[in-house]
């Protein structure tokens, strides 16, 4: 039984052909219909999400082409893309959890290395301390 | 109201009895009862979607939905859109592997 050029219009092939197509006409029907039921219930958030992106890039070009707006120069109010402004230096202020002062989060950094003693100063004054208590 | 699926008139009952089955309907018959017509539809959906065939085709739904807008679409439209591109985008593997399995199944079905 070999699969020759010639099968293509003998009725066994039609027959074949005839069923696979069946087949595939129903997935294809299964296909529209699921996409049918998701546009219809709004499922797919990626339809109205695009007109959304493409408005706010369009936005954000005209925002970015004005001459009044550059980037460079006015770092201290440069907006991101979620229209935010930050300062240079972050200003939240919280208690350090090593000696306890109010310290600036922008500062935190410098002032741990101080406080937890890499320092020159910071080493000396672990120092003092531990051999003042052996000495008790 | 549009109607979303164009279906068919019912054929009548009477004009039914008359008509001798055709070979066709017979072959369907015993694939639909043999079970082999589920099993061929699981597996022909089975390698579109692996090859990613169903997903052209609702990209394609999706480009069309957006097209014409969300609530103007019906389900034969869509039908309408797909077809065409659809059956000429079948890898021709699957659907080699499909006739074949098709073809064997007709031979055994002993006709």
């Amino acid at each position: 039984m070999s699969a020759s050029r010639e099968d293509n219009t003998s009725p066994d092939a039609q027959l074949s052909s005839h069923f696979f197509g069946d087949l595939l006409d129903s997935i294809v029907v299964d296909i529209a219909s699921e996409c049918h039921r998701i546009a219809k219930l709004g499922l797919d958030r990626n339809l109205e999400d695009e007109e959304e992106e493409l408005r706010l890039s369009t936005q954000a070009r005209v925002r970015a082409a004005d001459p009044s707006n550059s980037g460079e120069t006015n770092s201290k109010y440069v907006v991101d893309i979620f229209g935010q402004t930050h300062p240079p230096v972050a200003n939240e202020i919280f208690d350090c959890m090593n000696c306890g002062r109010s310290i600036m989060a922008g500062r935190f950094a410098p002032h741990l290395e101080k406080c937890m003693g890499k320092g020159r100063k910071a080493r000396l004054k672990a120092a003092r301390s531990s051999t003042a208590a052996q000495n008790r | 109201m549009r109607h979303s699926v164009n279906r068919p008139p019912t054929p009548d009952a009477a004009e039914d009895q008359e008509k001798e089955p055709t070979l066709q309907e017979i072959i369907n018959i015993k694939l639909i009862e043999s079970g082999e017509k589920e099993r061929l539809m699981e597996l022909l959906r089975e390698r579109l979607t692996e090859c990613g065939w169903k997903d052209e085709m609702k990209a394609l739904c999706r480009a069309f939905i957006k097209k014409k807008g969300r609530n103007n679409v019906s389900v034969d439209d869509l039908v309408h859109v797909i077809t065409p591109k659809g059956r000429a985008s079948v890898p021709d593997s699957v659907k080699a592997e499909l006739l074949q399995r098709i073809r064997t199944f007709l031979n055994s079905a002993a006709l």
